[in-house]
């Protein structure tokens, strides 16, 4: 009862989250019989209300029908009433003694109740938010896991390329290599071949310019002192009478 | 003689560069400079060799059969091609490749549904301020206090508080 107190002269509850929107796992513990299997209703957002800070509502509610807004005031005066007269209840020293207390305190509760209930819901606030976050980046990080996963079968499904392109190199080299051998197979045979043609025209050259210089040579040889000496003549007459007939061209 | 025509697939490098991890690239990088090196060699030699003109020859070179005897001879030349040795083992790799990848891709879907069943269970919990010890206790089963091996209070070692 203390307790209910404390919750409604602070004040001070936060709303938590809709009521009734969470479903409750089947085994909860308050129900302890096998049979039942419904879902346990949320857990209550506020607690009982009271009036003037110990009196149930319910009393009120209960006593509203029959007697009406003061009925359970009336009640209270009367049994109040009955206690002392009866001496039931007995006033004597402790009974200042109490007052005097249930003064302090329930002026200790009124001043400082909100605050205190503030504090207690922030240690709870705290515990969930901490909950909340860890469970918010368990969330994130597992997703990233799934994308990242996702990602590296995706990588491996492109294996055959790797594969395709050794497979393109070993015939590139096979292919250059046969081209290799084709080109060198082509171009010794032709060099065979134009060695012939070389030896033989390098043959043809000298065979000419021997045969040039020995037909020179016999030439030369052939000409006798005689035959010299009528040439020159010859030669000399030839160039005289070109002058005259220059110098007469000249006048 | 004839060159041989070789099926040479073709590589699309682009969409293999975009499959390899950050680890791996120096080694990609590596291969690719390997292959377009041997491309460009290939390339650069032409397919068929230089024709010979035998008839110039024949007219040219004054011995007589030689020209006829070098053709008949390189006309029946056949050119050997190299024996092909790797694409065995390239073909090996591949399968093992093949196996590995497979066992990889099944452990990686499991570690999926293990991470979705995860995923599923903190969607659909109860949320936090909805819940008692006891539901916290079963959604998270490491939440649990082990009454038994600390019965004092706080039940876990004071380290762990």
């Amino acid at each position: 009862m203390l307790s209910r107190t404390v919750l409604l002269s602070a004040n001070a509850l936060k709303s938590k989250g809709p009521i009734g929107a969470g479903l409750v796992q089947a085994s909860h513990s308050l129900h302890t019989s096998s049979k039942s299997l419904a879902p346990v209703p949320p857990l209550p957002e506020k607690g009982g209300q009271v009036r003037h800070g110990i009196i149930p509502e319910e009393l009120f509610q209960l006593l509203y029908p029959k007697t009406g807004v003061t009925g359970p005031y009336m009640l209270g005066t009367g049994l109040l009433c009955y206690l002392l007269s009866k001496e039931i209840y007995i006033i004597n020293h402790e009974t200042l003694s109490a007052a005097s207390i249930g003064a302090v305190v329930i002026y200790a509760i009124k001043k400082f109740g909100p605050t205190v209930a503030a504090f207690a819901d922030k240690l709870n606030e705290e515990k969930v938010l901490n909950a909340q976050a860890v469970k918010d980046v368990a969330l994130v990080g597992l997703s990233q896991a799934i994308e990242e996963e996702k990602k590296e079968q995706w990588r491996a499904e492109g294996r055959s390329m790797l594969f395709d392109a050794k497979r393109n190199n070993v015939a590139m080299l096979l292919e250059t290599n046969f081209r290799e051998r084709i080109h060198m197979v082509t171009n010794e045979v032709k060099k065979r071949l134009d060695y012939q043609i070389a030896v033989q025209n390098l043959n043809r050259q000298m065979e000419q310019e021997h045969m040039v210089n020995w037909v020179e040579k016999s030439v030369v040889g052939s000409i006798t002192p005689l035959q010299e000496k009528e040439s020159i003549a010859k030669c000399i007459s030839d160039l005289k009478a070109l002058a005259r007939a220059k110098a007469s061209l000249a006048v | 003689m004839a060159g041989r025509r070789v099926a040479l697939k073709a590589i699309d490098w682009v969409s293999f560069a975009e499959r390899i991890p950050a680890n791996q690239r120096s080694m990609f990088n590596a291969l690719k400079t390997r292959s377009d090196a041997i491309s460009a060699k290939l390339t650069s030699l032409p397919p068929t060799p230089v024709v010979i003109d035998w008839s110039h020859y024949k007219t040219a070179v004054a011995k007589a059969g030689m020209v006829d005897e070098f053709e008949k001879k390189f006309k029946a030349l056949q050119i050997p091609e190299a024996v092909d040795t790797q694409t065995s083992v390239v073909t090996a790799q591949e399968a093992e490749s093949n196996k590995n990848a497979l066992a990889y891709v099944e452990e990686s879907k499991a570690r999926i549904a293990q991470y979705e069943a995860t995923l599923a269970k903190l969607t659909n919990m109860i949320p936090f301020d909805q819940m008692t010890v006891e539901d916290l206790n079963d959604t998270f089963p490491e939440t649990k206090l082990d009454k038994v091996k600390y019965p004092y209070w706080p039940h876990k070692p004071i380290a762990e508080l």
